[in-house]
């Protein structure tokens, strides 16, 4: 189950030898809709072909719904602090489109894309969690799924407070408000300027995407009701010109799948992976909260490890008999302190590979999404000249013989 | 000022410098006047010809819309069974009134309008058309408010005639009154062709606008994606910002490909389209005008049928009216004779009329066929190379990143 073209690099979808070479294939398909009125939902097969010592066995199959895949998305943002985690396509969509064809193959498509980005990451591929969403049976995930109170059960509000935070730190610094609480890093910096704008001009370029691929749709619809309305002509005038008016009522028809055609094509191979894009910048935005949390933490530990140790030397002098009890607060506080800096560091080493990797993938998806657009835009087109023209020696004989 | 949809035979262009009898006129330079409310757009009418009938080789007259109505008002009283080339419509919603496009398209047909009436034996020779390409403005003033035609009455005056036409035959079906519809087959199948017409035609003319504005919205989506994907470019900078530009700027330009077939659609195709309504709406009316002769030869010749009855019942009883009757009778019967001819005259000019609307209708309607697939095969032409001269450009992007 090969997953469309815009499959990750290095994905290790299909396995380079037989028996010797490591490998992890994963594949989300067959949506099915279970349940009834408002409880209904969509659940999904998903395949795992593997040779690695970890897994159960060679092949397994689960079913997974779509709140699956957000506990183990959580679950990897919770572990792997520093790491971008693959995006999932939104929750809900308006109500009446939740399950038609084409949002259910959308949905199919993009979660099949995240679980083999995990699968192709050479550090997300080695989770537990991902086992257990690989193999787990269903009772056992329905546990723990609702357990989960990650980052993103957050309301959208309480997200977005977190990056004001983010923020609204650096301004009180401007302002002379607050000790700096914020990285100082120029290049740091320059990144995260970077994702705000990219966010946003994202954005704007999908959402007129969407509005291309509507307004294709909208001319499709126009020349199929205005193909019908000049057949009902033609046939009412009979002779050469009821026979040209057919001719192009017909025309303008076959034309109008052609569109519809190209628009759903248009939404699956461009404005899609355009969203996909969307969604990524957003993980990233995740992680860059997560970074400032942990740069803060780092900071307000070393502060009060720094006036616990100058209490400590205070108490020392003093002679005082709460020494002991000092010493070994200052202890914990200071290994908790180490912690957090190497969990920061970590986190900046991890960014900056991530980054690289990011802009790689992000270069390559998109060229081949542009790629796709203008193939398309230029097949349709060519249909469509080809189609009239073939259609204008028809409309000739017609008149000609008046 | 070669008109563009010139219909067949216009002796627009003489064919012979001074031998040829030739009549050329065109209505040009369309000029917003007055204010407010007042504002009116004048046109120029330059008439060229050497009928003697007319006062010189060359006239420019100004004229306004309401001119035109006139004359078409005057033309549909007098050339009974001949069909009146139609108008533009009287009014448009207010905003639209002064656009360049509105103006124009208007410009268009009401200089189609008079060449049609130029180029028609039988009305090119109308005083009213004289008058209205030679005489004064004051004097086309006057004229033209003491007008009192048929179009003169409000659409819903003119919906009642058609439906006392088609009630008519109901009611005889009905049988509650005396036939006063004509019982002619090949008429009825003319009448029947004529209504089913119309609602084709205004049917496939409002999706044909329908398919302008929806070219027209792809080009605007167009255009916005295109400066969406610009600003993307230049926020990521590298190949891939370059890549984005190339994409943004192609889509603005195809951008303002669609909408210039937009508006080639609108004034090749749909345009002409509705010119056809207009034409069979105009048919219409002369099949009520034909309706309302037989009507009154119908109701004349019963009249004078009773009258000579009488008469002659006076006649026997030797009454001192006879001699009254008589001149009644007489009168009458000229009356009855004078409708009869009447009717016979506008049943032989639309026959006449009919094949002459089915030519040129086809020929119209031909080239409007032609000028659509013609201008769809360009313009998807043109789109297609645009995307394909842009696959190269994407593909060096790619692979230097």
């Amino acid at each position: 189950m090969i997953a469309t073209q815009r499959s990750v690099s290095g994905s290790s979808q299909s396995p380079r030898s037989p028996s010797s070479q490591p490998y992890l294939s994963v594949s989300v398909t067959d949506p099915v809709k279970l349940g009834n009125g408002v409880q209904a939902y969509i659940s999904y097969r998903v395949i795992t072909k593997t040779n690695l010592p970890e897994y159960q066995g060679p092949e397994k199959i689960v079913i997974r719904r779509y709140s699956d895949f957000v506990w183990l998305r959580d679950r990897l943002f919770e572990k792997y602090k520093g790491i971008f985690i693959p995006p999932l396509p939104e929750k809900s969509a308006v109500e009446k489109f939740r399950f038609s064809a084409e949002f259910i193959e959308m949905r199919r498509q993009a979660l099949d894309i995240f679980v083999n980005r995990i699968a192709s990451h050479h550090e997300l591929q080695q989770s537990e969690d991902l086992r257990t969403f690989l193999q787990a049976d269903e009772e056992t995930m329905e546990r723990l799924r609702s357990q989960e109170t990650g980052i993103f059960k957050k309301k959208p509000a309480d997200l977005m407070q977190i990056f004001k935070d983010v923020q609204s730190k650096v301004s009180d610094v401007v302002l002379g408000k607050e000790k700096p609480v914020e990285e100082s890093n120029p290049e740091y910096e320059k990144l995260k300027h970077y994702i705000f704008e990219l966010e946003n001009h994202l954005a704007e370029a999908q959402k007129h995407a969407y509005r291309l691929v509507k307004r294709h749709r909208e001319l499709g619809q126009s020349l199929s009701d205005f193909g019908k309305a000049v057949k009902l002509l033609g046939a009412c005038e009979g002779n050469s010109l009821g026979k040209a008016f057919s001719e192009l009522g017909t025309k303008s028809e076959t034309l109008s799948v052609k569109l519809q055609k190209e628009a759903h094509q248009l939404l699956m191979n461009f404005e899609e992976p355009l969203k996909d894009y969307v969604r990524a910048v957003q993980s990233i935005k995740a992680t860059i909260a997560e970074r400032a949390n942990a740069f803060r933490r780092q900071c307000e530990l070393a502060e009060t490890t720094k006036l616990k140790e100058i209490n400590l030397n205070k108490l020392t002098l003093m002679r005082s008999d709460k020494v002991g009890e000092a010493e070994i607060e200052y202890q914990e506080l200071k290994a908790e302190s180490e912690e957090a800096t190497r969990m920061f560091e970590m986190i900046v080493r991890l960014m900056n590979e991530e980054i690289v990797r990011f802009q790689e993938q992000k270069t390559l998806d998109m060229g081949i999404a542009f790629h796709e657009f203008a193939k398309g835009q230029a097949r349709l087109a060519n249909g469509i000249a080809n189609a009239w023209r073939s259609l204008i020696p028809k409309l000739e004989a017609c008149s000609s013989s008046s």
